[in-house]
């Protein structure tokens, strides 16, 4: 079975932020919640100090842990591109992915629910960016002038690159 | 990339026009393609399709076809809704009712505006002269030649360009190499970025993919800053230099080339002029020497100075941060001088020469230069540069802080007028006390924009203009490319564009022959004639057009550019003797010293130590950042959530000692203002020196975020500064400075 993911190459971040901006315009992101987050993370002493950049999101794990814990079954993972989604009138804002996760993801609003990034799935089919298996390329990835972030399909069953999706 | 998985974007971003229009089709939208206008409307604009919903812009993509971006856009670009549908836009004129930064108005319709603006000049043309009128150059806009045009017409060389950006570069480069060459970093195996944002200054453009470019086949990269951004995190050395002391860095690398031969005999012998003169002259300069001043080790300065000398491919890309400091123009020639006797000039990999080629077809220039005459010279308020070597490149240049603190010293006189398009000279300018003591004196001053700005209290009249993205005018072309601006929504309020005002303003002006009669498209005509072109034809291009192929770059083109002319009216060549002016005779002859100089900023650890036990810290400011165009667009609430407040960068150890925590209100203190704003403890900078970014007054309606005071107990930099006129300013070529020395102090 093949999925979709979005790998993240720090090197190839410049820490522009203009992944996180293109995810919550293109998806409406409510005022203070990130689907998708631009972070400096810094190394070493001055002067021997550098900044590394991570843009982080939803890493649509194989078996997220997150479903597993959600009480009211809101989580599912989609068939066809891997996707992790919340199913918004199943959520009951409890709040127990949150703790599940591992990384921090899930976000809630103004509604009390649980959302996060959905890899864009319901665009992921036949949306006009045609690659080479029909696919929608998310605006996070489209719009990243160094390619720091790179939407892939991955073999299921195998591990993920050091964990930088 | 992994054998497990395949990439499904290889190179391809944003979107091409055909996808464009399907995913518009899908989602019953319309799509426009136009240009992004979030770093202002300029030549090299990224191209971007806007998709409009029920007559409303809801998000852009970048333009696949568009060189500039190729498809990438930034955070700025993707937040343009917000901007236009801010609720800080401007909708219609307004006259002031109320006293001068009260903040009264009342709504007028725009064509009472332009009239009210009308009657004034002429009145004030007949009562003081022409020279009575300022307009206030914004950064480097599409619409500057229009205002250039609007002043020569009316009879004023008042143009009030900043003094600290690019035409400061420009004139120290021109006058000693008779070029600003170009780092030509796609052929080099060493690189500096000097004083240089390379990220920042337009992450979607092609200065952080050629950055990454370098690094990936092994380029040596070198970044000269004080603190850690993004181009320090990808470079193999980082020169932590000290603000404002980009002068001494760069003698000392001179001291290093010279004394220890390694420069190109063949090149100084042949096309240099002075090299004997810079021998004796330099000794004084030595690394240990430039250690205490810029607080790079001597041994740093020996080791970069070697490897640029050594590396036969290497450039330097100087940036805006050196502009900004009295000693500017001995900086940036002390480093034309480098890249020339080291032998990188115009030659792969090195800096190379902008030569456009004589059939190069360009759009006529509108700003009437053929009109500039001595006379007017003479009556500029406050000359950029001296006026033996004026008009340059931008024409006649009054310095933007000169025109206005004219205004309170009444010399040479006052002007009576001034107009500030798409700038806010209350945070844009240093001293910032004097700017809006100023504007409370000013007979007249319109304001210009689409949103609220800092200083726009004191405006007698508000002039409300599109944002690009309400408007189908003008063109942009940059290279041989050129592409027409498509409107994507009708304005939102009685407003028309800035171009559109000053050609209205020119008409009921009595200068209608020289403004096309007020007809934008004829304007538009007229300036396409030389490509023979009109604008409806030009409109026709969805993605815009390539005219003309980018020619071949040739090398070593001494002989051609060593001769070349200056923009002054008698065209006297920049370099007199043909070659590069490393003794420069010009500038002795008009009293400066002919070889360049330390000199220190009005306050420093090192010129002014007995301010530095009351202030032991040296501030500066940076001009870029990740989120905002100078200070515009702290309004759009996705850009504020990345940089919510005003913050100074301040070393853990510096903070620690002041028992400062991360995120902690402190209060800034310098001999001439103080600030407060918040802390964020930075591993990346100098500990002897804080920065912060410039421009901070505007709040965030939708985030609760207040504006903060102009001026003393704000965030606005600019009041921290000296503006003494014997001190602060670079002899030559203005150059405000942005170095003081202040102590920080927790709230």
């Amino acid at each position: 079975m093949a999925g979709l993911c979005i790998l993240f190459e720090p090197e190839a971040c410049v820490g522009c932020h203009g992944c996180e901006v293109a995810c919550k315009s293109w998806r409406k992101v409510e005022l203070g919640l990130k689907w998708r987050k631009v972070d400096t993370n810094w190394q070493g002493i001055y002067p021997d100090v550098k900044s590394v950049f991570s843009s982080k999101a939803c890493k649509h794990c194989e078996e997220p842990e997150c479903m597993l814990a959600c009480p009211a079954e809101a989580i599912t993972k989609e068939e066809l591109t891997g996707a992790v989604v919340v199913n918004q009138d199943d959520c009951i804002g409890c709040r127990v992915c949150l703790q599940a996760c591992p990384y921090d993801i899930p976000q809630f609003g103004s509604d009390q629910k649980m959302q996060k990034c959905d890899l864009c799935h319901n665009d992921l089919v036949g949306n006009g960016q045609e690659s080479d298996n029909n696919c929608y390329v998310p605006p996070c990835v489209a719009t990243c002038p160094t390619h720091a972030l790179r939407l892939v399909s991955v073999n299921m069953g195998h591990t993920l690159p050091s964990g930088d999706n | 990339m992994m054998n497990n998985c395949n990439v499904l974007n290889n190179e391809d971003l944003g979107l091409n026009w055909d996808q464009a229009l399907a995913l518009a089709s899908q989602k019953g939208e319309r799509v426009i393609p136009t240009l992004c206008a979030m770093c202002g409307p300029i030549a090299r604009g990224c191209g971007i399709y806007a998709f409009v919903q029920e007559g409303r812009l809801t998000r852009v993509a970048g333009m696949r076809e568009c060189p500039v971006n190729q498809g990438a856009l930034c955070a700025k670009g993707q937040a343009a809704p917000q901007w236009v549908y801010s609720p800080d836009r401007l909708k219609y004129p307004l006259r002031r009712i109320g006293a001068k930064g009260e903040g009264k108005f009342e709504r007028i319709s725009w064509e009472e505006a332009v009239n009210i603006i009308a009657v004034t000049l002429k009145q004030q043309k007949e009562q003081y002269g022409p020279e009575s009128l300022a307009i206030l150059a914004p950064a480097m806009r599409t619409y500057n030649a229009y205002l250039k045009r609007f002043l020569t017409v009316h009879g004023s060389p008042n143009y009030g360009h900043s003094g600290i950006c690019a035409l400061q570069r420009a004139f120290a480069f021109m006058y000693t190499l008779g070029d600003k060459p170009e780092a030509q970093i796609d052929q080099s195996d060493l690189i500096i970025f000097w004083g240089r944002q390379p990220v920042f200054s337009g992450p979607a453009m092609n200065a952080p993919k050629a950055l990454l470019r370098a690094k990936d086949r092994g380029a040596k990269i070198i970044a000269v800053k004080p603190s850690v951004e993004p181009d320090v995190a990808k470079a193999d050395i980082w020169v932590p230099i000290r603000p404002g002391t980009d002068a001494a860095l760069a003698l000392a690398m001179l001291y290093v080339v010279v004394t220890e031969n390694l420069i190109d005999h063949e090149f100084v012998a042949k096309w240099c002029y002075g090299f004997e003169q810079l021998q004796e002259h330099i000794q004084k300069y030595s690394p240990q020497w430039a250690q205490e001043i810029t607080g790079v080790s001597a041994e740093q300065i020996y080791q970069i100075a070697r490897l640029y000398a050594t590396t036969r491919r290497a450039c330097i890309d100087l940036g805006n941060g050196v502009e900004h400091a009295p000693s500017a123009n001995d900086a940036i020639r002390a480093i034309a001088i480098l890249i020339a006797i080291t032998g990188h000039l115009d030659r792969p990999g090195g800096n190379v020469f902008n030569i456009t080629g004589v059939s190069r077809l360009q759009p006529k220039d509108i700003t009437l230069r053929e009109r500039l005459t001595p006379e007017m010279g003479k009556k500029l308020l406050g000359p950029e540069f001296p006026l033996e070597f004026q008009p340059f490149i931008e024409g006649y240049t009054s310095a933007y802080y000169r025109v206005l603190e004219s205004v309170l010293t009444e010399s040479p006189y006052a002007p009576r007028t001034i107009i500030a398009p798409g700038t806010q000279p209350a945070v844009s300018t240093r001293g910032s006390q004097y700017v809006i003591k100023a504007l409370k004196k000013l007979d007249f001053y319109v304001v210009i924009d689409v949103t609220r700005t800092a200083d726009m209290n004191y405006a007698d009249i508000v002039i409300p203009v599109t944002t690009p993205y309400e408007s189908d005018h003008p063109f942009e072309m940059f290279g041989g490319r050129i592409m027409a601006r498509h409107k994507v929504i009708e304005p939102l309020g009685d407003y028309k564009s800035i171009y559109e005002f000053f050609l209205e303003l020119a008409v009921k002006m009595g200068y209608g022959a020289d403004f096309w009669d007020g007809s934008i498209e004829q304007c538009l005509d007229d300036q396409l004639r030389p490509l023979n072109l009109t604008y409806a034809e030009l409109k026709k291009y969805p993605v815009g057009l390539e005219y003309e192929k980018t020619q071949p770059r040739t090398y070593e083109n001494y002989s051609q550019v060593f001769n070349r002319k200056s923009p002054k009216l008698d065209q006297t060549p920049y370099l007199p003797h043909g070659k590069v002016e490393i003794y420069n005779t010009y500038f002795k002859k008009a009293g400066f010293n002919p070889l360049p100089e330390w000199r220190e900023p009005p306050e420093s650890l090192t010129g002014t130590p007995h301010l530095a036990k009351e202030y032991p810290l040296i501030l500066s400011d940076y001009h870029t950042s990740k989120c905002f165009t100078a200070s515009w667009q702290r309004n759009i609430p996705y850009l504020r959530e990345l940089e919510p407040y005003p913050v100074i960068h301040i070393h853990p150890q510096t903070a620690a000692a002041r028992d400062i925590k991360d995120g902690d209100w402190v209060m800034v203190k310098s001999p001439h203002g103080y600030m407060k704003v918040k802390a964020e403890l930075y591993p990346g900078i100098r500990p002897d020196t804080v920065m912060i970014l410039h421009g901070w007054w505007q709040g965030c309606q939708e985030l609760g975020l207040p504006d903060y005071p102009l001026l003393q107990g704000g965030a606005n930099v600019n009041i921290m500064y000296s503006v003494d006129p014997r001190k602060a300013y670079d002899p030559l070529i203005t150059a405000m400075s942005s170095q003081t020395l202040v102590e920080v102090k927790k709230l």
